[in-house]
């Protein structure tokens, strides 16, 4: 039984922690070598592409996405799609995509230029070839060079402020059911003595 | 529209629900205070009337208004969001 009620704990924290990790923001120092945009088919994957309804049919099977191809500090090839996500989850309220897309066509820069132009790319999401993934690019700009680092203050504030919301739930719960557990006494514990 | 009608509306019933969850369990945690007042206080006359002197306090408090922030909060926040996402 102890394994089972740790194996469950396990997989829930494992669950929130992929949750956290696949939808608050990161940001990548990446050098854009290309914008393309690909006929995408969402199936099995297709939790992982977002189709927000900004406007056109979200009941059509095949859609054009836009793509930002990059090459990160690593020298690792890395490829964002560019898609709205509009009103729904996660909560980016991205309608610019367009925009975004014309941006990444200004900063191309190929392994081959005199000077490298980097940029800091702000994305959600997970990279996986098995699943044909990609993460989502939320904004993207120009940073001095490979080297530049972005603190995270919103995902310290989110992550603090979460932490702080399960703890204050946590120990409330707690008290509760202590108080339960412990009759503060009276006619039935008078009749049981 | 329709995401952004589905949007608020479940994004209100949320709220709601977390709204009022928070108002019941501050009155609970308030009414409480007031309860171990009075037995602190020496318990000076009628329970039920100083409670609810004390009850009646709270509905006025600015407290008990900040509740209200629960609402404010979300929307100035993706207000703010989506600005810094497509306008910044």
């Amino acid at each position: 039984m102890v394994y089972v009620k740790w194996g469950l704990r396990a997989i829930f924290w494992i669950a929130v922690l992929a949750f956290l990790h696949y939808t608050l923001p990161q940001h990548d120092i990446a050098r854009i070598t290309d914008t393309y945009e690909k006929r995408v088919n969402p199936g099995e994957n297709a939790l992982f592409w977002s189709n927000a309804a900004t406007g056109e049919n979200v009941n059509a099977t095949e859609r054009d996405v836009f793509f930002i191809q990059t090459f990160l500090t690593d020298d690792d090839p890395m490829i964002y799609r560019n898609e709205d996500t509009g009103w729904g989850w996660p909560p980016y309220f991205k309608f610019d995509t367009a925009n975004l897309q014309a941006e990444a066509s200004d900063h191309l820069s190929k392994k081959s230029a005199e000077a490298a132009q980097w940029v800091a790319i702000r994305h959600y999401g997970w990279r996986n070839e098995f699943l044909s993934i990609y993460p989502n690019a939320i904004s993207l700009w120009a940073v001095e060079g490979p080297e530049a680092r972005i603190v995270p203050w919103f995902n310290i504030v989110v992550l603090t402020l979460l932490a702080a919301a399960w703890w204050a739930i946590r120990v409330r719960w707690n008290r509760f059911w202590e108080r339960r557990g412990q009759p503060e006494g009276g006619e039935w514990r008078e009749a049981a003595e | 529209m329709i995401a952004l009608l589905r949007l608020l509306i479940f994004g209100g019933i949320a709220l709601g629900v977390v709204y009022l969850g928070l108002s019941w369990y501050f009155r609970a945690a308030h009414r409480e205070r007031m309860e171990r007042d009075w037995e602190a206080a020496g318990r000076p006359g009628n329970r039920e009337a100083y409670v609810a002197e004390g009850m009646a306090q709270y509905a006025r408090s600015l407290r008990r208004r900040l509740l209200w922030l629960v609402f404010v909060l979300p929307v100035t926040a993706v207000g703010l969001i989506v600005w810094i996402t497509n306008f910044n």
